[in-house]
């Protein structure tokens, strides 16, 4: 029981971190390369302070506030320029942040922080937080995705230039959409240092930055449900498969390749188009419209 | 004296960036994708230098052969990863990849092993005094390797019919199509070459540090990107400059700045001021 | 009396090419205006540098004596600009009506933070079909954009303009494309609405259409302003009749 706990607690971590990627990527149509900083800003932001003796429920929306605020930062410094731009920014963003802890001997340098107190909750009661705080987010993507500031997203991801022509400021959205997504992260982060009690540089580089991503990329670049299904179903096979733990990487690649290359819809494209073919004839037979 | 010997060693490393980064600007000119797995093709380069080296002892013969079966292998890349979702928008090219770098990264892990491999007989490692500096015979190897190669590349876009109908649809693929080129063979010979400068670059990286691992590529990889988007996303001469810029920021912030930022972080905080300055790029138009 | 957008001696350059070369011209109230020139004569230039896309070297635009020179495009949009792109570019994600709705809610997308409370989109789920029964396309409102034929399309960039409620709606080339009867009945569409009180500028090849709808042209000729004035004593004037007849037969059949 104590696994499947462990288990369902990471679940809902990965779960929190690729919905606020998906706040950026999917919602609104900006690639991030680097999101495990900003988990890590999180992380660290929060670890700080518990191992200070600030209380865990202060620490946990200081994490968040430390890793919007960063993503603010970039967002302001790559957002000015072209599209394409964030997706390398954010990938430096991963690089320097991992440069600069690994100097840094107050954030516990290359040896990272450990002793991380237990926010005594009990193994059940954190799991339960956790996954309340994952619904919450989920929730939230859904009610944001039906809102004025969705339909404004599906613009910007749309088609940009046209978004400004219908009055849309495009360059304020994305950065709501980053700052969001970001902090999002940062929750996510603090949930993960008092979770595993230790991190070090090494827990937020590029590869788990590429894990986020492809747990938005095959779950469905946009969905809600989609991604979410593909973040619990990605953290927990690993650790139920030995092949997969031992190949992730490579089995990471390969599917952000293949679901790119085959169905960029991810799953929920997958079940979608399903769905549509189901009920094809349905379609066909009623669709006309009246003239 | 210190600070000239920084600038030599900035260079180096910069022709090496130059090397890497050209031929991600290529591919970015013509079909506006980020190219991230040009960077495996960079390590696949460094793996063949070495084991053709170990096993025949020509290390100019290992040259040969990284770049022409790395150029082939980029080829093959456009063929079949790139030209099925060209119609799709920019993040699907993008995202696919970097799953393909990924991917490839780790087939090269499985392929050659996690610990890196080394020359046998490490060539030209002779030490020469230039100008009261000591240089490694590998390093002027390696700045001579890339003006010849760089000069070539100039040459051929200059001199020939088929440099010029490259830069023509480079410029505008629309009104070079309708002078009779032939943009697909264009492309082909975009990844050729873009793909055999990596694999060169993978080679000398492979000469300069006499290992090769797995991961070599990740960080050169976000460097190049950075490098082209300084140059002027697809511009080559402003690509050759940044990265020359970066080699020597580098090799001074490495003195300079070493205590707050590790090497690998210099290369942001420069495109970042930068990009603060000049959003355009180091060389770009508003 | 102030005219209702006012384009100053304006000058646009592209690498040393020189586009526009201090044009000056304005729109008044209830206008129904005709941009025409040769290709090449600096007309698209001209409206984007009045929505923004394009920064001028010199002049200025203001519109009702606001000075819109410095603003982004969405400013401008903002503050009363509604412009129909030459090329259609419908958001492809989203259905026709959607397309409309959302230039119809401006006042819900002002700020980001302000739109995410908000919800309904009924009351622009309404206007919108509204504008789509303006220009004659109601029963395309549920149809993705890559289903829809061009004139069909050209028409949903017209209506998602008009869901702006501009103060001047531009128009680039609303008819190119068209065959003759859609582009007769599209400028019936475009008569009707500045009868309604839209103030349009339209930029058009056909010179058939712009000579029989539009109350006043203005010529443009090598970034400059050739002539400006009633229909008929511009196109007599003989620097108008030389300008076109020297650029060739490119009249009619000049469109991009």
């Amino acid at each position: 029981m104590e696994y499947e706990i462990t288990l369902m607690t990471l679940a809902g971590i990965a779960v929190i971190a690729a919905l606020g990627l998906n706040l950026i990527t999917g919602f609104c149509g900006q690639i991030s390369l680097g999101h495990a900083a900003f988990y890590g800003a999180g992380a660290y932001g929060a670890a700080m302070l518990t191992t200070n003796g600030v209380s865990f429920w202060l620490a946990l929306p200081a994490g968040a506030l430390v890793a919007g605020a960063l993503g603010l930062v970039v967002g302001l410094a790559s957002l000015r320029v072209r599209h394409d731009f964030l997706a390398i920014t954010t990938m430096g963003v991963g690089f320097l942040f991992i440069g600069v802890v690994r100097q840094q001997d107050a954030l516990g340098g290359e040896m990272g922080i450990y002793a991380i107190p237990d926010p005594g909750l009990g193994r059940l009661g954190y799991m339960v937080l956790v996954v309340v705080l994952a619904g919450l987010v989920a929730a939230f993507s859904l009610y944001l995705k039906r809102s004025w500031m969705g339909f404004a997203f599906d613009a910007i991801a749309d088609d940009e230039d046209t978004a400004l022509m219908v009055g849309i400021d495009v360059a304020r959205y994305k950065l709501a959409a980053f700052a969001m997504g970001t902090a999002i992260a940062g929750v996510a982060g603090v949930l993960y240092a008092h979770e595993i009690k230790y991190i070090g540089p090494d827990s937020f580089g590029f590869p788990e930055s590429i894990a986020m991503l492809a747990m938005v990329a095959v779950g469905g670049i946009g969905s809600v449900g989609g991604v979410a299904f593909a973040a619990v179903v990605m953290t927990v096979l690993p650790h139920w498969l030995q092949v997969v733990a031992e190949y992730k990487l490579l089995l990471y690649g390969a599917l952000l390749f293949a679901v790119m290359r085959f169905s960029p819809g991810g799953l929920a494209g997958l079940v979608r188009s399903w769905r549509t073919r189901a009920g094809g004839f349905r379609i066909a037979a009623t669709g006309k419209v009246e003239p | 004296m210190l600070a000239f010997e920084l600038i030599v060693q900035g260079l180096i490393q910069g022709s090496i960036y130059a090397l890497i980064a050209v031929g991600l600007t290529l591919v970015y000119g013509l079909l506006r994708i980020l190219h991230i797995a040009h960077a495996a093709l960079f390590t696949l380069g460094g793996y063949f230098g070495v084991l053709v080296t170990n096993a025949t002892g020509s290390f100019g013969l290992a040259i040969v052969v990284a770049m022409v079966a790395v150029g082939g292998l980029g080829m093959l890349v456009y063929r079949f990863c790139y030209e099925p979702i060209l119609a799709r928008p920019p993040h699907v090219a993008l995202i696919a990849s970097i799953g393909l770098f990924i991917a490839l990264e780790e087939v090269f892990r499985l392929v050659f092993g996690p610990y890196g491999i080394s020359y046998t007989a490490p060539p030209l490692t002779a030490t020469v005094v230039v100008a009261s500096m000591n240089l490694k015979q590998a390093e002027i190897m390696v700045m001579a390797g890339v003006i010849v190669l760089i000069g070539g590349l100039a040459v051929l876009t200059r001199r020939t019919r088929v440099g010029i109908a490259w830069r023509a649809t480079v410029t505008d693929p629309a009104m070079a199509q309708s002078f009779g080129v032939d943009v697909i063979k264009v492309r082909y010979l975009n990844f050729f070459i873009g793909s055999a400068l990596a694999a060169a670059a993978g080679v000398m990286v492979a000469l300069l540090n006499n290992l090769v691992e797995p991961t070599m590529g990740s960080v050169p990889s976000y460097k190049a990107l950075a490098i082209i988007v300084l140059g002027g996303l697809g511009d080559v001469r402003g690509t050759l400059i940044a990265a020359l810029a970066l080699g020597v920021v580098e090799s001074f912030g490495t003195i300079y700045l070493g205590t707050i930022l590790d090497r690998d972080a210099i290369a942001f905080v420069f495109l970042i001021v930068v990009l603060m300055i000049r959003p355009q790029g180091l060389f770009g138009k508003t | 009396m102030t005219a209702l957008l006012e384009v100053r001696d304006v000058a646009v350059s592209f690498g040393g090419v020189r586009a526009l070369d201090g044009v000056t011209f304005a729109l008044q109230v209830g206008e129904l205006l005709g941009l025409i020139g040769p290709n090449g004569a600096g007309k698209t230039t001209a409206l984007r540098a009045i929505t923004g896309t394009v920064r001028p070297d010199r002049g200025t635009v203001t519109l009702e004596g606001l000075e819109l020179t410095r603003l982004p495009v969405h400013r401008r949009v903002r503050a009363g600009l509604g412009m129909s792109q030459q090329l259609v570019r419908p958001f492809r994600a989203m259905t026709a009506i959607e397309n409309v709705m959302l230039a119809a809610g401006t006042a819900k997308t002002h700020a980001p933070f302000g739109a995410l409370l908000k919800r309904d989109r009924g009351p622009e789920r309404e206007k919108a079909l509204a504008h789509l029964e303006t220009v004659g396309i109601a029963e395309a409102a549920e149809s993705a954009p890559d289903s829809l034929p061009l004139g069909t399309l050209k028409r949903l960039e017209m209506a998602r303009a008009l869901a702006l409620e501009p103060k001047v709606l531009l128009l680039d080339e609303p008819l190119a494309g068209l065959n003759h009867v859609e582009a007769r009945r599209l400028a019936d569409t475009i008569v009707e609405l500045n009868r309604g009180g839209v103030s349009i500028v339209l930029i058009e090849h056909n010179l058939g259409e712009v000579m029989r709808v539009c109350s006043r042209l203005v010529v443009l000729d090598n970034g400059r302003v050739l002539g400006d004035g009633a229909p008929e004593a511009v196109m007599a004037d003989p620097a108008v009749r030389t300008a076109y007849l020297g650029a060739g037969a490119g009249v009619e059949a000049g469109h991009a």
